[in-house]
């Protein structure tokens, strides 16, 4: 949804104030974060359309994308995202690291263009190179997929193949890719673990449902135990109109449940099918739809590792002119 | 039938109304004996100048024309007019206010409105109706035929994004033409190490590094706690790896030169093909045209074999000539015509 800033942005062109820590008790278990009671809270939201993001941290940054449970977005995630950032910039290397099920060459439009794979390349019949696959829209997103359907890699065997691919990218003649997007699989079987294996930060997708919660609670638990410490999370699906009506968490109750910070909230949209669909990735779109707008919004605080300090609640009616009536 | 005579000299004159008022009569007839015409004397709305005139009921009825109707164009009869109303008796109702013309006013333009709004409503209400054809196209779940109307954004586009407007409280933002309400972020750092602390103490997990299958022993040196189990049904997932892990580890850092594998490949043919060569019966392979012929004369010979018939007798011992040559180049004893004939 919309981009807010931190204090630590030094491009930023309005005061900041953090929100007051000592609001809403942690485990309270209200019904819902009534935003009415955080009136007195000062919302700081800047737009962020007035200047380009700086990469903060090392490059590459090898993001892995995860959510533990199916469905909720991260293949979509990883595809509008990836873009994005390429879209503002910078290098990107999109690894689809579902072995069995892949989708992510669907979501880009890039199916037909995948001729090798992870596979290929570890049994040498082909390089590295000649298994990433360049997109024609902007030519510093590049994809790069595991296997291909109903193929088999050794269990074992995915976690280092990706390690070292990483090492590989490091030290390509174009450079060193900015960032390096690693969509996880669903669960945590050995997909999961060969996805994470390489990644040192990882964005959690979510819906707000109470299952998503669950499985996304044990997956940001087994990220921790695995030392991967920089987590954010992105709440994706979210309805206005069922949070208004107390149908649907809030973005905030959800927050309250997982203890992680808001990397981006994105609304239902049915846009999302339409694209998917066609193979064009949303944040393409023009005119630019919400959900488009909001991942473009999340790929801007990846880059500088911001997070959200103001989110969208409900919709309001729109204050009309004297003459909207007819139009105006 | 009943109506109202109304007459209407112009947009500014007056409207006049004569009505014949006898006292048992209120009816006047004018002639015609399907049309009668009902005057009605309750004209209250009348919002001009309105004379009523009652006309004095004869009892005769033959004198029925309209002559009685007279039309005063104000100004020039007026005098006229006064002396026929003193003389007669007659109902004088005049109502002529400024108001009146604001009423009419409003009237319309309320009309108007209500119009124009029915309309906005409408017009509004139509690409939302549900489950239409139009609402699922612009939902996305039919394929409609603007598919691929949407160009990629340019580069500048998100540095200058107008879809998106945050108002001067901060308190709402405008994004797609829709108002949404903005609530601050409350997470604090402190709450996220308790949740920290919770999932460390509920999950305690280790990477599995080994992956073993149903029935594998347990290596000595590994930890229990990073071995993940396969079930051996898994439909993916196979333990047995194939690959040579420092082959695989040098081809994912290969970055010029022909792949590893396919290297190999085209190593173990050139291979092949020495030994093939060093071999004694391959050992003076030469290519020349006559070689090339030789083999093609049992194909082409198969496909016509009269016409390869008449060919070699009207060529005759010249062609033998060249045959022998070429079979003495070979070195071989095949002959071409054994070859024709099996």
């Amino acid at each position: 949804m919309i981009s807010l800033l931190t204090h630590s942005n030094p491009l930023s062109y309005l005061p900041h104030s953090s929100p007051t820590p000592s609001i809403s008790p942690f485990f309270t278990h209200t019904k819902t974060l009534k935003p009415s009671k955080l009136k007195s809270l000062k919302i700081n939201s800047i737009l962020q359309y007035n200047r380009k993001p700086e990469l903060a941290g090392d490059t590459p940054r090898v993001v892995v994308i995860t959510s533990g449970k199916g469905g909720v977005g991260k293949t979509t995630t990883t595809a509008n995202i990836g873009l994005s950032l390429a879209r503002l910039g910078f290098s990107v290397v999109a690894i689809d690291a579902d072995v069995g099920l892949r989708n992510l060459d669907l979501l880009l439009g890039l199916e037909s263009r995948v001729n090798y794979t992870v596979v290929e390349v570890l049994n040498g019949d082909c390089r590295l190179d000649q298994a990433l696959v360049r997109d024609k829209r902007f030519s510093n997103f590049e994809l790069l997929c595991i296997s291909k359907p109903r193929s088999k890699l050794p269990m074992g065997f995915g976690g280092k193949a990706l390690v070292w691919l990483v090492d590989a990218l490091k030290d390509r003649e174009e450079g060193c890719p900015d960032f390096i997007l690693i969509d996880c699989p669903a669960g945590i079987d050995a997909g999961f673990i060969t996805a994470i294996t390489p990644a040192n930060e990882a964005v959690l997708v979510t819906t707000p449902d109470i299952t998503a919660l669950r499985d996304a609670d044990r997956v940001i638990g087994l990220l921790e135990c695995d030392g991967i410490r920089d987590i954010k999370m992105m709440v994706n699906r979210v309805r206005t109109d069922m949070i208004k009506g107390e149908d649907m968490m809030s973005v905030l109750d959800v927050q309250e449940m997982l203890g992680l910070a808001l990397l981006g909230v994105i609304p239902e949209d049915s846009e999302v099918i339409r694209s998917t669909n066609r193979g064009f990735p949303l944040v393409l779109n023009k005119p630019p739809t919400l959900a488009g707008l909001a991942f473009e919004q999340a790929a801007w605080r990846l880059v500088e590792q911001d997070s959200m300090k103001a989110v969208m609640v409900e919709e309001e009616p729109k204050k009309r002119g004297f003459f909207s009536f007819f139009g105006g | 039938m009943a109506s109202i005579l109304t007459l209407r000299l112009s947009p500014s004159s007056y409207q006049r109304l004569i009505q014949p008022n006898l006292t048992g009569l209120r009816r006047a007839e004018l002639g015609f004996d399907s049309c009668r015409l009902n005057l009605r004397n309750d004209q209250r709305k009348a919002k001009k100048f309105v004379i009523r005139l009652a006309l004095s009921g004869d009892s005769d009825k033959q004198d029925k024309s309209i002559q009685d109707i007279v039309f005063v164009n104000t100004r020039n009869t007026l005098v006229k007019f006064r002396e026929s109303v003193c003389s007669r008796p007659h109902i004088f109702v005049t109502k002529r206010t400024s108001t009146s013309y604001v009423a009419v006013g409003i009237c319309v333009v309320t009309m108007f409105l209500v119009i124009v709004m029915r309309v906005y409503k409408s017009r509004i209400s139509r690409p939302s109706r549900p489950g239409s054809v139009a609402d699922l196209v612009r939902r996305g779940q039919l394929r409609s035929d603007r598919r691929g109307i949407s160009s990629t954004l340019k580069y500048e586009d998100p540095f200058n994004n107008p879809m998106v407007k945050i108002s001067m409280t901060n308190s709402t933002v405008e994004m797609c033409g829709k108002v949404y309400r903005l609530a601050p972020v409350t997470l604090t750092r402190e709450q996220q190490n308790v949740h920290i602390k919770r999932r460390s103490r509920a999950y305690q997990w280790k990477r599995p590094t080994i992956f073993l299958k149903e029935g594998d022993a347990v290596p000595s040196d590994v930890d229990p706690d990073t071995i993940r189990w396969i079930p051996a049904n898994h439909p993916f997932a196979t333990t047995v790896s194939d690959i040579d892990e420092d082959m695989a580890q040098t081809n994912v850092y290969q970055k010029h030169g022909v792949p590893f594998r396919i290297k190999a490949e085209h190593e173990a043919l050139q291979k092949k093909l020495e030994s093939l060569q060093n071999d004694q019966k391959f050992s003076k392979l030469t290519i020349d045209a006559g070689n090339a012929k030789n083999f093609e004369r049992p194909f082409r010979t198969q496909l016509k074999p009269d016409d390869q018939v008449e060919e070699k007798l009207s060529n005759g011992p010249s062609r033998h000539t060249q045959s022998d040559c070429t079979r003495n180049s070979l070195g071989s004893n095949t002959n071409t015509d054994d070859i024709q004939h099996t």
